[in-house]
This record gives structure tokens, sequence and C-alpha cells, in this order.
């Protein structure tokens, strides 16, 4: 049981970092989209849809770089009353904390998920110059969302299952 | 219930989130998703998605990871001793000799970066070690380091200008030019200060300050860095490239820069990069949260019966400006910059509106108040920052700190006075 479940942690671990390392490329995309549109433009070339899709990488890259992110302890918190706190007090302040990020972020997944299943059932076309099915941008942002998700209930049930748990 | 208790109950379930140290854009999605449930019958969820859809691939805000990105690259390069070493010789001979180092050192540092956090610790880096080695007090050092450091929000490109400019639908790029003169004013007054303090203070009172003339040569590296600053500005200044475009051109420039140093290598790059990655998520989760909660807090009415309230009970603008200040300072006191500026815009902004100020020009005001909460305990990032940096306690730190707290107050005033030092470089540039 403890090797299945370290597997899992390793394996866990190891998805997030690969969700940082998309999300790292969509920043590089960003980058080659935009100067793209420099380029083309300065040779008076005109190639649509190029700022929608340095916009969908950006959501793409954002969402997918949530849970890296949340691991490597990246996003911002109210340290001022929690770093205060004798240990046991910490440690429950972390359940309490975990607990509702982990209702959040599970909210936050499904709700992406059904806005990806509606663009996809109803055909959404975007309303930009580059005219592609909406859905597919929102699969991006709907995987990071769910893996966001699976990060926040790992580390909740790290937290309750171990009284060493520190959170980065 | 009436709106009253309603408005209550939303505002004490965020003070709870954030205060129990829930992740502030998740506090952000639970307070909008509860006020939302409490106000109106709508499907919350799916107003959520679509907004939070609608935050995350917006095009204005692509320059966002690329600033980032920009100052990421150029925190890795040397930049800080050749900064340190360029400034040298022109500064030694001041009243307050390499003390000004600090300075010219954030202000550069800050035209390249978009956080004051980052600038406070790259020029720091190198200074405090040399400064404290030539007997330079260590009040001042920490002092100047503190207050400069926050020239990092208001000298462009500053991620919090571009946060504000999105919250509120204004150009980024006319922000930005906002933001020049005002900074280098205040970079002015806190390079008097010094200027005043040396001339002022009783001869013995510290160990003498051993000045180093420095090499005249070494001016010549501060080059690349001007070129690189230049570049991006004009771009932006003649409304050559959009800000996401001269973002661009800055991580292109960083890049160049930081190969012609020797210090771009595959694992810089990629540190670089990773690092850009996590600060823009981090950013973007925190603004994606922000804009549903607006989106909420519309539901609620809560903007619009304040923005009456305030504007029956007829406050001068001046009136309006001190409250706002001491407002931000309170608020600074438990939230870093960018936070309070996403959570309090839906509420500020039609107040400030119907108070009849220019967008642009709140902005920097904005800018110069939340930096003056960075320096202020007991959450004051630049505070951290120094503390890690140098291991005095926080006491220490944040007295030091408290001269340049005092001009950033006078920088206010004079802002307000005289609103055309923000507004007249984007009132010149084309489309306004």
């Amino acid at each position: 049981m403890t090797t299945f479940l370290n597997r899992l942690d390793r394996t866990l671990n190891a998805l997030y970092r690969v969700c940082g390392y998309i999300a790292a490329l969509c920043m590089v995309a960003i980058g080659v989209l935009v100067t793209t549109s420099i380029v083309t433009r300065l040779s008076g070339l005109y190639v649509p849809g190029l700022t929608e899709y340095s916009g969908y990488a950006m959501a793409a890259g954002s969402f997918f770089a949530l849970a890296y992110t949340f691991v490597e302890g990246g996003h911002i918190r109210v340290e001022l009353v929690l770093g205060r706190l004798p240990a046991p007090a910490r440690r429950a302040a972390e359940i309490w904390c975990l607990g509702v990020a982990v209702a959040v972020t599970a909210f936050l997944a499904w709700y992406m998920t059904r806005l990806t299943w509606f663009s996809w059932q109803f055909g959404e076309y975007s309303e930009g110059a580059d005219a592609i099915l909406l859905y597919k941008p929102q699969l991006f942002a709907m995987t990071g969302a769910i893996v966001l998700a699976i990060a926040v209930l790992h580390h909740f049930v790290k937290c309750l299952a171990r009284t060493d748990y520190a959170p980065r | 219930m009436t709106e009253l208790a309603l408005t209550i109950v939303f505002l004490a379930v965020l003070f709870l989130l954030l205060g129990s140290g829930v992740w502030v854009a998740i506090s952000l999605i639970a307070v909008a998703t509860v006020g939302m449930t409490l106000f109106t019958s709508r499907p919350v969820g799916d107003a959520m998605a679509t907004t939070i859809w609608g935050a995350a691939s917006s095009w204005t805000l692509t320059a966002l990871p690329l600033f980032i990105w920009m100052g990421e690259i150029l925190f890795r390069t040397r930049l800080s001793e050749s900064l340190f070493k360029g400034l040298t010789p022109l500064t030694h001979r001041l009243p307050g000799g390499l003390l000004h180092v600090n300075i010219g050192g954030c202000t550069i540092f800050a035209a390249i970066s978009g956080s004051s956090a980052a600038t406070v610790a790259t020029v720091g880096k190198m200074s405090i070690p040399e400064l404290r080695r030539r007997g330079y007090p260590e009040r001042m050092i920490i002092g100047t380091l503190a207050g400069a450091g926050t020239l990092g929000l208001l000298i462009p490109p500053s991620i919090t200008l571009i946060i504000y400019g999105v919250a509120v639908n204004e150009s980024i790029a006319q922000l930005f030019i906002a933001g020049i003169l005002p900074g280098l004013m205040l970079a002015t007054l806190f390079m008097g200060y010094v200027v005043a303090w040396s001339l002022l203070r009783r001869r013995h009172e510290d160990q003498p300050m051993k000045t180093d003339p420095g090499r005249w040569r070494d001016v010549l590296g501060l080059i690349p860095v001007l070129a690189l600053i230049v570049a991006v500005m004009s771009s932006i200044y003649t409304g050559i490239a959009t800000a996401t475009e001269a973002a661009v051109l800055g991580v292109i420039g960083a890049l160049i820069l930081s190969a012609l140093q020797g210090s771009l290598t595959r694992a810089s790059f990629i540190d670089a990069l990773l690092g850009a990655t996590r600060t823009s998520a981090m950013i973007a989760f925190i603004l994606a949260g922000s804009t549903f909660l607006s989106l909420a807090m519309g539901f609620t009415g809560l903007p619009r019966t304040l923005a009456t309230w305030i504007g029956e009970m007829g406050l001068s603008p001046w009136m309006l400006i001190l409250a706002l200040t001491g407002f931000y300072i309170i608020l600074g006191c438990f939230l870093d910059g960018i936070s309070s500026v996403v959570l309090t815009m839906a509420v500020i902004e039609p107040l400030v509106r119907q108070a009849g100020f220019d967008m642009i020009w709140f902005g920097i005001f904005l800018m110069v108040v939340v930096e003056m909460a960075q320096i202020t305990p007991p959450v004051g990032f630049n505070l951290f920052v120094l503390q890690g940096m140098t291991g005095k306690d926080m006491a220490f730190i944040a007295r030091a700190a408290a001269p340049m707290f005092a001009i950033m107050v006078l920088a206010v005033g004079i802002l307000s006075l005289f609103p055309s030092i923000a507004t007249y470089l984007p009132d010149a540039m084309s489309g306004r």
C-alpha cells in the first residue's frame, strides 16, 4: 500500500511538472506568435487570427501552470496569521485552507469542463478573425483546471494523512 | 435579508478567507460564488467559467507574461554588477556618494523589470555588501534600497500597471508612458534626500564612508541596458509597437544582452522561463478570480451604492484622494500590491470615474500609494526581501524605510497638485 501511494505521489508530481513545462512552451509560443505578427505586418502581409492565437496560448499557459505553481508554492496567500500559529494550530489552519481550495478548484474544474462541453456541443466559433472552434483552446484550459483540482486534492489528503506535512 | 446585511456577509467571508491564509485567487472565486448565490438566481458556475475564460484569453493580457519573462532573464544576468560598477564613477562625488548607486540602479532596473521585489533583490545583491565594506551606515543602505525599489511598480514596464490597465480598460501603452516622469521625479526626490542627509549629518556619526572613484570605462557597461530600455520605451511612445509587441522586443533584447554577457546558458534560460511561467500563472489566476468577483460585485450593486453614497457626501477631490491614500495604505498592511489593486477596482473604479478623475492619472497615483504600502510593516514585500538580504530585524528595516515613506507622501502631494506630471507625456502621444 505504501509503495503504491509513494508511486502515485511521484507520478502526480511528474504530471504537475510536465504541465509546467507545457505552460513554459506556451510562453515561448506567445513570443513566437507576437514576433510573427510584427514581422508579417512590417513586410505588408496579413495573417488573420495571430492576436487571438496568442490570447489562447496565454490562457492555455496560465491554466496549465496552475498546478505546477501551486505545488511550487507560487500562489500568493496572506501569511500574517498563518506564520504565527504554533505547529498544531498551523496544521489545522492548513487543512482548512486546503479544504476550501479543494472545493473551489473542483467547482472551477467542473464548470470549465461544462463550458468546453457546451462549446463542443453547439459547435461554437470564436468571434475573432481566427474563426476556430472554441472548444479546442478551451480543452487546454479545462485540462489545466482539472490538474489543479487534482494537485490541491493531493495536498489536502497528504496534509490529513501526515502530521509533518509542510507546504512549500 | 436587507442589502446591507448581505454586504456585511460578503465582506466578512472575504476577510475570513483572506485572513486565514486561503490563497488569494481561491478566496476571490469563493467570495464571488457566495456573493452571486446570495444576490442572484443566475447560474453561478457557468457565469464563472465564461468570465474566467474571457479574462484568461484576453489579448491585452499577453504583455504580462512577456514582461515578466524579460525581467526574469535579466535577473539572471550579471546586471547587478554592471549597474554597480557603471554607476560608481558617476555618483561618487555627489554628497552621499555611492548611496546614489542604489537609487540610480533601482531606477534603471525598474525600467526593465515590472516587480519591485526583483528590483530590490537585483540591485541589493551587489550594493549591500559593497556599501557595507565602504562603511556606509546600514540605515541609509537599507532605506534607499527600500524606497527606490518601489520604483519597479511605477517606472514602466510595471506588472501592476498592466493589471490596473486591464481592470479599468485603459491603454497599457499610455499608462506606461504616464509612469515615466513621476518615476523620475520620485527618484530625484530620493536622491535629494540623500544629498540633504549627507550635508546635514553630524561628523563622525557613523564610520567614515570610503568613496571609491571606480573606473570610467565601466560606465560603458551601462550602454547595452540603457539601449534596451530606450528601444522598448520609444517603440511604445512612438506608437510603432503595442505594449505586447514592445514586450517581445524586450524579451529578445534581454536574451541578446544576456548572451553578450555570457550568462545565457541552457540552465539559466530554462530557469528564467519556468520562473516567469510560475509568476504569470499566479497573477493570471488572481486576475481571473478578480474578474469573476467584479461580475459578482456588479450584481450586488455595492459599487454603485458606494459611488452614490460617496458622491452625496460632497467630498472635495482632495478629501477623496486623502481618504483613498489612507485606505490603500491600510489595505497594504495585509495585502500585496497586485491583490489590493484587483480586489478594489470593482468598487473604486465607478467611484473615481464619477468624481471625474483622469483614469491614467489615477493609475499613477494608485501605483505610488500601493508602493508606499510595500514598505510599511507588517506586510511589505520589499521589507521582506531586505530582511532576507541583510539579516536585520523587521523593526530596524521599517525604521530605515520610514523617511522614504515620507518622501512618497510628498510625491503624492506633488502629483495631485500638478497632475500634468503624469498626463503630459500620454497626452503628447498620438491617439488621445
